[in-house]
């Protein structure tokens, strides 16, 4: 395996001009997260007479992944997020000069004495599950309630219209199921033209879409408190309940389908958005983002299982997630849109 | 071939997950033997129904098209849907069976789509019928998965 070490260390003295005896330690590379490589890492300097120790994480870009996406994108969000209160790591710095570490990467604080829950645990908060819960859709709220322009999101995001918002992402997705599919896929094609023959109404409000927002996405500690929500390289401008689907797709915990995620009931979870965000739920609208994000999490299996099919990245997440979020989404699609069907002929 | 392949593959889950993983030091390794594992779980039980899946998945789509081509009124279609249903998987080899049903499966999304656009009085009839299948065939394709709960 490479050894990091020196390399982080020279770029740390190269961005801190003010530190001497630059040491790092413990590089250490975190599982999953298939769309970046991830490492923690310990770096200690002297400065100012002072000896600092502090610990970071480092996010840099893969050969291939299980999403295409712009490092700086997820950088620009906590830079954007992180003054505003919501719990997200301190972005250090954004690096895309090969040089250093061979590809783009990014800096950030490390949240430390914390952990992820598995989205494919039955219960993975156990007794905290309510109280997380509880936080987990009044951050989500908070987002959505954030004016992208005053806090610095929409610098460099692309604009879009509140009409517009569907089409570009079902377009979006269309063209990565297009582009990766290995073998035709009847339910994701019913579910394309579905979407396109019932267009949602227009959203309210243009908001901040993280994109992934869901279990496995934010550290909590042990007392049960979200210290930082993680894995924005997804975000960008948008209906804001595309998250709130997103976060209640049956995928996360499964075998829960009453408590999104393994947190807390539907009811109570849309009840503390609503009022977090100062928004209403319209119900035809997140029945389109429901069935879009089951399609999007199709399109991401899709594309993590030719990864893996062609060589481009054998980290077994991607055939992992190809096999078992692929069967999950069809059937829940497959059983959703039959009904649809029949609805609709009735 | 003894010991049996779901046998070995349940074996090989457990050893990974109980005696290999908690001896390695890096997390980025845990993780990836856990997968590993967990995947070896799954192809203990697939290996022994994945013909029989594909078998019933190729027959099905053979029969609905036999069905429909007696009501599509397109000619191309009807043709095409006719030639589809004499087809036969020449062998059970998977790989057979998987390029037989990709096949089927690129006619099957024509035919929905046709009978998506389709006023006809047989349209819900077959529209629903195409449903019963892919919902029967989605879970009939469910993947073990072991509770961690």
């Amino acid at each position: 395996m490479e050894d990091l070490a020196p390399r982080v260390a020279a770029y740390l003295a190269h961005r801190m001009p003010a530190a001497s005896n630059i040491e790092v330690s413990g590089v250490s590379r975190i599982h999953g997260g298939a769309s970046r490589e991830t490492f923690r890492l310990r770096a200690s300097w002297e400065e100012g007479g002072t000896r600092v120790e502090r610990a970071l994480i480092l996010r840099r870009d893969p050969v291939a992944s299980l999403i295409e996406t712009e490092r700086d994108l997820e950088y620009n969000a906590y830079r954007a997020f992180h003054p505003t209160g919501l719990p997200v790591p301190e972005p250090l710095y954004l690096e895309t000069d090969l040089k250093w570490l061979d590809r783009p990467f990014f800096v950030m604080e490390q949240i430390e004495g914390c952990a992820a829950g598995s989205a494919f645990n039955d219960d993975p908060y156990g007794a905290h599950a309510g109280k997380i819960g509880r936080q987990f859709w009044t951050h989500l709220g908070h987002i959505s309630a954030a004016d992208p322009q005053a806090i610095g999101f929409s610098a460099n995001m692309e604009p879009v219209a509140p009409d517009e918002c569907w089409a570009r992402e079902l377009e979006k997705w269309e063209k990565v199921i297009d582009e990766d599919e290995l073998v035709p896929q009847p339910v994701a094609r019913a579910a394309i033209r579905w979407l396109k023959r019932n267009p949602p109404p227009p959203t309210e409000k243009i908001s901040v879409v993280h994109g992934d927002y869901r279990t496995g996405n934010f550290l909590f500690d042990g007392e049960g408190n979200i210290r930082a929500i993680l894995d924005w390289e997804m975000c960008h401008l948008g209906d804001p309940l595309e998250d709130v689907a997103w976060a209640a797709d049956p995928l996360w915990a499964f075998k829960q389908p009453e408590r999104p995620g393994g947190m807390i009931a539907r009811e109570e979870a849309f009840r503390l958005w609503e009022e977090a965000s100062g928004m209403k739920i319209d119900p035809v609208r997140l029945r389109w983002w429901e069935i879009f994000n089951s399609l999007k999490g199709l399109a991401i299996w899709i594309s993590a299982g030719k990864e893996y099919q062609t060589g481009a990245n054998r980290d077994p997440v991607l055939a992992f997630s190809s096999w078992y979020c692929t069967d999950v989404h069809d059937r829940v699609l497959a059983k959703r849109l039959a009904a649809l069907s029949k609805e609709a002929r009735a | 071939m003894k010991p049996d392949v779901g046998v070995v593959m349940q074996g090989f889950f457990g050893t990974l997950l109980g005696d290999v993983a908690p001896h390695l030091s890096a997390e980025y390794s845990m993780g990836h033997v856990g997968i590993m594992g967990l995947m070896l779980h799954m192809t203990g039980e697939l290996h022994d129904r994945a013909a029989d899946i594909r078998l019933a998945e190729n027959s099905e789509m053979r029969s609905l098209f036999s069905h429909a081509a007696a009501l599509v009124e397109d000619e191309a279609l009807k043709q095409r849907l006719t030639s589809a249903a004499e087809t036969l998987d020449a062998s059970l080899r998977i790989s057979v069976l998987e390029a037989n049903n990709a096949e089927l499966a690129a006619l099957l999304i024509e035919l929905q789509t046709h009978v998506e656009g389709s006023q006809a009085s047989w349209a819900a009839g077959l529209e629903a019928r195409i449903w019963d299948y892919l919902v029967a065939t989605m879970e009939r394709r469910e993947l073990p998965f072991p509770s961690f709960g």
